[in-house]
């Protein structure tokens, strides 16, 4: 390894962090925005203009503020659960490529934090780990609130991550049709789904050529179940059993104050906006867009994929906000029932449906 | 070098998780020592470029099956005072003895067996660039798919028995 | 695609997958009082999978799939046979004994076949990953199915004692197994066989050889690995105890021989010993322990152990004078095929007699007889049958088994055969004993209450062919000779 290649990778890893910390302080406020227009309220407004700077005044306050440590709690395990939350929502968006690569000399520099040929399992890994810090965090509390949103946690989140990695593996072999050979390397999948659909279908091309070849056309379905999945996922309502305030006080994080508080509060819009970054990679594209390339300035075709990431992937976060703003908590059973008997099944349907779909176009029927 | 250093220091954390297992009083640390075994073993396989099988070793063993235990470690209340009585007294000093066995045979085995005639001892291995997943997936669809699908059905067996036994039906003449 | 699946080879595995999967999906959709559907549909799957065995078997080709992994020859053909047979019989002892105590049907039969098939798996494997699979399919769904008369703490004892057990020597297995392919980097019998050749005094190698051999001595219940079955077979529910007995126990054989046989014949001086002392010692321990059972169960399960040990005699003293081997290896097939079919016969009269007698204490048995005379003729066959006593089937397995003996020759095969001879006597004495008591005992004074229930056609079914096939077998033993010629086939071919 060149030092070069050295300093591009510090560089890749640093700019995807410090994007992802600037949009997570920026989407904190535009929630509370968004919330208040939905509820006909006002919002925050007073720090910086419409109120922007609201969330560093709220970081800064909860930094300073006493970090409250009660009695009853197993020190180990409470001073580590926060850490756990905060590393894994990071490490996912690292896989996430958030703009075309360029050129710094000879080296070309992806716009990621890293290119795994096993992303999507890195991700999935992650996102599973992601359960530890709420179930250690709500035991370690010593107290029966945060240890019943612990519980909930742990079997919500099992529930739902068979329906993500299932909606997933059909996007995957989707995606396997559209290049050579399968992959699990997020920069691959997003590379794959450049162009439009009048290049794939000859027969529709007049109208074709104006689609995107974005995987959410042909994996509707699995986009239905992956967007739910990760709702329930993040613990965002209407799934927010963990931290129910009207039965659980704060659920898992009741205990937790200041900055331990902080971490957990950074880590649930972290994810989020990560999570919503993966599905605007999956199924919308990712970066993918017009660029203009000749017509407009360099710099311009330069940064118009990353403008168009952002978009996609907000589009989604707006939808986790107005989800949240208008529909009501599920009860605890309606949510296993909702994973185990309509989501886990209709994905794995979707997924035998898919297969014999894409078996059939690449072999043709077995009797013929 | 690195290789070596990673090697030492994850066999170290891999071993002391294990010894945190075995001996926590409290068996939500046990879990937490399990955890840190298996994402040792984990970077293990990915010293060994093995990627893919570390990834699955994450979501499967860490992801979901230790979820399980703490799940189920905390359904059952940590907090509750276990019987720690021993009805088999003379477990522990057997068990020391067979291990100290078993180390004094992987010992001897290391110190006096030349293991020459083992044909992996001095190989070379080859450099993986380009993704281990096909290098798993390909002999898995075709010459191990057998066992494969077999092993799916365990799985089936496993799930469905396990449900028919827990399960306890409330009324016997209407339920199914 | 250079690699290529002979459909028809594995139609009587897929037969069953698909039997299983219609008996889960019937369950589903049946209510209770219809649910011995799902039994009718298992027995017929079983029955529709003898159907590619014997056009296989006309056939007469051998197949060989996945890279010589999974054969089909004449020697698979005969086992899987077996397997198919005694499940059916098994299936058959189920079907009232499962309804009439309103246990959950669709999930047994499902499980009942799911272990149906690994046995089928494992006659065909021919490498160390899909014996292991088969291996586990066939014991896993018993762990479940030992503990399915849930109310009953005897069974819930059962299914531990077997799950916890199943699982210890499932990973000493393993572990054996991951070293030898670790030590050789084979993992086909063939390849194994060639990459073991003289390297019989390893220390790594004799660990390993050690491993698979407890492994196996664990799922076979041989002594001194034996001490989970008794407990298991008495709490299970008796028709699960007859297929462990007979169909789980014959795949663990099946597997244990073809390791040694196929995978290790280069290290035969590491197990031959150790067979021997396995033999030597299941033999006597069951035997011994035998004697003071009360139970009728209780003393199936010893006897099932001592006839382990019986089966293990011929191999292993052609192994240790290393002498004639295939003939032990016919004769211990042949011994383990006899022995299926007359112990399914046994465990029916069990059912059958503690349906009569509401008991399962031989005492309780005094004077069946006189009762129902059908059934206590039915208990002298399958009874005497196990002892050995002539015409039965079981002479013609003991006269292989001694047959093969005194042809390997040599010292220690002479202190084996003595032990086996006196052995075989001590096991006459309790079967007799239990032919005693329905016989010439006294009838208690007042009749049990269930004595009206008559045993159902099912039952009664697999009662009957049983019992012809052990007369049979018995007058004419050129059937059972079939199995070794199959057998010895294998030894040369491979």
């Amino acid at each position: 390894m060149t030092w070069a290649e050295f300093w591009i990778i510090i560089l890749r890893v640093v700019l995807t962090f410090g994007l992802l910390l600037v949009l997570t302080i920026v989407n904190v406020w535009l929630e509370r925005k968004v919330v208040a227009d939905m509820q006909s309220r006002i919002g925050p407004n007073r720090a910086g203009p419409y109120g922007i700077l609201q969330t560093v005044a709220d970081g800064l306050k909860l930094f300073f503020k006493e970090s409250v440590t009660p009695r009853k709690v197993e020190l180990g395990m409470y001073v580590l659960a926060p850490f756990l939350a905060v590393v894994p929502a990071f490490l996912i968006f690292m896989m996430v490529p958030w703009g075309a690569p360029f050129m710094i000399g000879d080296q070309e520099v992806a716009l990621q934090g890293a290119d795994l040929n096993v992303g999507l399992l890195f991700i999935l890994a992650m996102s599973s780990m992601a359960v530890y810090a709420v179930v250690l965090a709500g035991w370690s509390s010593g107290s029966k609130y945060p240890l019943i949103g612990g519980v909930r946690a742990t079997a919500q989140a099992i529930s739902y991550e068979a329906a993500m990695g299932l909606a997933m593996v059909a996007v995957v072999m989707f995606s396997a049709t559209q290049g050579d050979g399968g992959t699990l390397s997020l920069a691959e999948i997003v590379e794959r789904q450049s162009g439009t659909w009048g290049d794939i279908i000859p027969a529709f091309e007049p109208v074709a050529r104006f689609i995107p070849r974005w995987n959410i056309f042909p994996q509707i379905v699995a986009f239905l179940i992956f967007l739910i999945a990760i709702v329930a996922e993040t613990n965002r309502a209407p799934f927010d059993l963990v931290e129910a305030e009207q039965e659980l006080v704060g659920g898992f994080h009741t205990e937790y104050s200041g900055m331990r508080f902080a971490m957990f509060f950074l880590a649930e819009y972290v994810n989020i906006f990560s999570m919503s970054a993966i599905a605007a990679t999956l199924f919308l594209g990712g970066w993918n867009g017009p660029t203009f390339e000749g017509s407009v300035p360099a710099i311009i075709s330069g940064i118009l994929p990353t403008v168009y990431f952002l978009l996609k992937t907000y589009a989604i976060v707006f939808l986790f906000f107005w989800i949240r703003a208008t529909l009501p908590r599920l009860r605890y059973d309606q949510l296993m029932s909702l994973g185990w008997k309509r989501l886990i099944p209709g994905a794995l349907g979707w997924l035998i449906l898919s297969t014999f779909v894409i078996a059939f176009r690449q072999f043709g029927v077995p009797w013929g | 070098m690195v290789e070596t250093i990673i090697f030492v220091l994850m066999g170290l954390a891999a071993i002391a998780g294990a010894i945190t297992v075995v001996m926590a009083r409290n068996p939500v640390y046990s879990a937490i020592g399990l955890l840190g075994t298996l994402f040792a073993v984990a970077v293990l396989y990915v010293l060994q470029l093995a990627h893919f099988v570390a990834a699955v070793q994450v979501i499967v063993y860490a992801g979901a099956v230790l979820t399980l235990f703490l799940f189920v470690i905390m359904l059952i209340g940590v907090d509750k005072e276990e019987n720690r009585e021993e009805n088999l007294r003379f477990q522990r000093p057997v068990v020391g003895v067979l291990a100290g066995v078993i180390v004094v045979m992987a010992a001897a085995l290391t110190a006096f067996g030349d293991f020459d005639w083992v044909p992996a001892s001095g190989a070379v291995i080859p450099e993986v660039t380009n993704g281990t997943i096909q290098a798993v997936a390909e002999p898995l669809f075709t010459d191990w798919v057998l066992a494969f699908e077999a092993t799916a059905l365990l799985l089936t067996i496993a799930a469905a028995g396990a449900i028919a036994l827990a399960h306890y039906r409330r009324r016997e003449s209407t339920d199914g | 695609m250079t690699w290529e699946i002979d459909y028809l080879a594995l139609a009587p595995e897929l037969v069953i997958v698909v039997t299983l999967l219609v008996v889960l999906a019937l369950d589903l959709f049946l209510t209770r009082p219809n649910k011995y559907w799902t039994a009718t549909a298992a027995v017929a799957g079983t029955a529709l999978a003898a159907i590619p065995l014997v056009i296989l078997a006309v056939e007469g080709e051998n197949v060989s799939m996945f890279e010589g992994s999974y054969v089909v020859d004449e020697f698979a053909l005969v086992l899987k046979g077996l397997f198919v047979v005694s499940a059916y019989l098994v299936l058959l002892l189920s079907h009232h004994y499962i309804e009439s105590e309103r246990f959950y049907q669709g999930e047994y039969y499902f499980l009942l076949l799911a272990s149906v098939l690994g046995s089928l798996v494992m006659a065909s494997a021919r490498d160390l990953i899909i014996l292991f699979i088969g291996l586990e399919l066939t014991t896993g769904p018993l762990f479940l199915l030992a503990g399915w008369r849930k109310g009953d703490a005897k069974s819930n004892e059962a299914s531990v004692k077997y799950f916890i057990l199943g699982v210890l020597s499932t990973a000493i297995l393993l572990w054996g197994m991951s070293m030898l392919y670790g030590l050789t980097g084979e993992i086909t019998f063939a390849g194994l066989a060639t990459a073991t050749a003289g390297l019989a005094d390893e220390p790594a190698m004799i660990v390993a050889v050690l491993f698979v051999i407890v492994g196996f001595a664990f799922k076979i219940s041989a002594a001194p690995f034996h001490f989970w079955a008794p407990d298991t077979y008495e709490g299970a529910p008796t028709p699960v105890t007859a297929y462990l007995s007979v169909n789980s126990k014959a795949a663990g054989f099946v597997a244990f021989l073809l390791v040694m046989y196929l995978a290790l014949p280069e290290l035969s001086e590491i197990w031959a010993p150790a067979l021997w002392i396995l033999a030597a010692a299941s033999m006597t321990l069951g035997n011994l322990s035998a004697l003071r059972q009360s139970n009728i169960v209780r003393l199936l399960a010893y006897s099932s152990i001592a006839q382990a040990g019986f089966m293990l005699v011929p191999f292993a003293a052609a192994a240790v004078a290393g002498t004639n081997i295939e003939e032990g290896f016919s004769a211990t097939v042949i011994y383990l095929v006899i022995y299926a079919l007359m112990n399914v016969g046994a465990f029916a009269t069990v059912i059958a007699g503690a349906n009569r007698t509401a008991t399962g204490d031989i005492d309780g048995w005094a004077g069946l007889g006189k009762i129902d005379a059908r059934l206590g003729v039915l208990i002298g066959i399958f009874f005497f049958s196990l002892a050995g006593i002539p015409p039965l089937a079981g002479w013609f397995a003991k006269f292989a088994m001694f047959r093969a003996v005194i042809l390997a020759g040599g010292t220690a095969t002479v202190v084996l055969a003595v032990i086996a001879a006196v052995n075989a006597v001590i096991a006459l004495y309790y079967y007799a004993r239990v032919i005693k008591a329905v016989w010439l005992d006294d009838a208690p004074a007042e009749v049990p209450a269930r004595a009206e229930t008559p045993p159902s056609v099912s039952l009664r079914l697999a009662l009957l062919i049983s019992a012809a096939l052990t007369i049979v077998i018995g007058f004419f033993p050129a059937i059972a000779t079939f199995v070794g010629d199959a057998s010895r086939i294998i030894a040369a071919g491979g």
